[in-house]
C-alpha cells in the first residue's frame, strides 16, 4: 500500500510563492517573527484534498486584504472598488490554485474539492499556522488533517 | 473569432479573457459544463475556434463536458485546451484521450498561454484571414 506524506510548511510556502508570483506579481515574504497577525475581521477560504492524504488547506487574511488580493489578481486598480461576490471568488480560486500545486507535489490519485469562502478572524495564536505577508499585512495558510478536523470542536 | 472560456471562478474567466481579448478573440462564458453545452447549442451557427475548460467545476465538470463535444460531430472544429489546476500525468492523459489538444497547467503566465494558442495555429499572426 502507498503511503502519502503530510503537505508540510515548506511544501504550502513553494505554492504559495508561485501563486503570488505568476497571479498577483507580488512576493510572499515570511510574516517576520514576534509581529502580531491577528484580526477580527477577515474572510477565510478553505478546501478539500482527498486520497492518500485527507485534510483541507485554510487561507485566512484581513477583509481589506482579501479586497486588495482580489483586486490584484483581477488587474483592477487600488481605488476601484471591487465587489463582495468578486472577492469571495477571487480568494477561493488563490487557494484553489495553491490546493492543486499541494495535491500535485503530494502525488498519487488524489482530488481536490471546490474552494469555499466564509467570514472568519484570523486564526488562534495556539493553531500552527502558515504566515506570509501580503503588502505588509499578514495572510495565514492552514494545513489542517481530517484528524484535526474530528477533534475540532 | 471567438473564443469559450468554462470555468466556475469569475476571476479567472476574467484573467483568461483578458489574455485572449488581446489575442484579438471575442469572449464567451459559462460557469460550468453544462452551461457550456448550452452556450455552444445557442451558438450553433457561429460556433468559437477555442474553448478553454476548467477542470473542477460544480454540475458538469471539464472532463465530462470535453467527451460531449466530442460526440457532436457538428461541434469537432473546436479546439478544446483544458486550464485547470490538476497537474498529475494521469489527469493530462485522460484530458487528451477525452479530446482535449492542450493541457495548462494553473498557475500560469499570460505568456504560456499565448503560447498555448501559438501552438495550436489560434493566435492573429498563425490564423491569418480568420482574425
Amino acid at each position: 500500500m502507498t503511503t502519502y506524506s503530510a503537505p508540510d510548511q515548506a511544501l504550502v510556502h513553494a505554492a504559495i510563492e508561485q501563486v503570488w508570483g505568476s497571479m498577483l506579481f507580488e512576493a510572499a515574504d515570511p510574516w517576520p517573527t514576534g509581529v502580531p497577525a491577528e484580526f477580527e475581521t477577515g474572510l477565510q477560504a478553505h478546501i478539500e484534498i482527498r486520497g492518500g492524504w485527507n485534510g483541507r488547506l485554510l487561507l485566512t487574511c484581513d477583509s481589506a486584504v482579501a479586497t486588495q488580493i482580489a483586486g490584484a489578481l483581477l488587474g483592477i486598480g487600488p481605488d476601484e472598488p471591487v465587489d463582495e461576490p468578486d472577492v469571495h471568488d477571487a480568494v477561493g480560486e488563490v487557494l484553489n490554485v495553491v490546493g492543486g500545486s499541494v495535491k500535485g507535489a503530494i502525488g498519487g490519485s488524489m482530488t481536490l474539492g471546490l474552494p469555499g469562502v466564509r467570514a472568519s478572524a484570523s486564526p488562534r495564536s495556539s493553531e500552527e499556522s502558515l504566515v506570509v505577508s501580503w503588502r505588509g499585512n499578514p495572510v495565514h495558510v492552514q494545513i489542517v488533517p481530517d484528524a484535526e478536523l474530528a477533534g475540532d470542536s | 473569432m471567438r473564443a469559450l472560456i468554462v470555468d466556475d471562478s469569475r476571476a479567472m474567466r476574467r484573467i483568461v479573457g483578458r489574455i485572449l481579448v488581446d489575442a484579438g478573440f471575442e469572449i464567451l462564458e459559462a460557469g460550468d459544463g453544462q452551461e457550456a453545452l448550452d452556450v455552444l447549442a445557442a451558438h450553433d451557427g457561429d460556433l468559437p475556434v477555442l474553448a478553454c475548460v476548467d477542470w473542477n467545476m460544480p454540475v458538469m465538470d471539464g472532463l465530462t463536458f470535453i467527451t460531449e463535444v466530442r460526440k457532436r460531430a457538428a461541434w469537432r472544429a473546436i479546439t478544446l485546451m483544458m486550464v485547470t489546476t490538476e497537474s498529475e500525468q494521469d489527469r493530462i492523459v485522460r484530458a487528451l484521450a477525452a479530446g482535449a489538444h492542450e493541457y495548462l497547467i494553473k498557475p500560469f503566465t499570460g505568456d504560456a498561454l499565448v503560447e498555448k494558442l501559438d501552438l495550436l495555429g489560434l493566435t492573429p499572426t498563425t490564423v491569418g484571414d480568420l482574425v
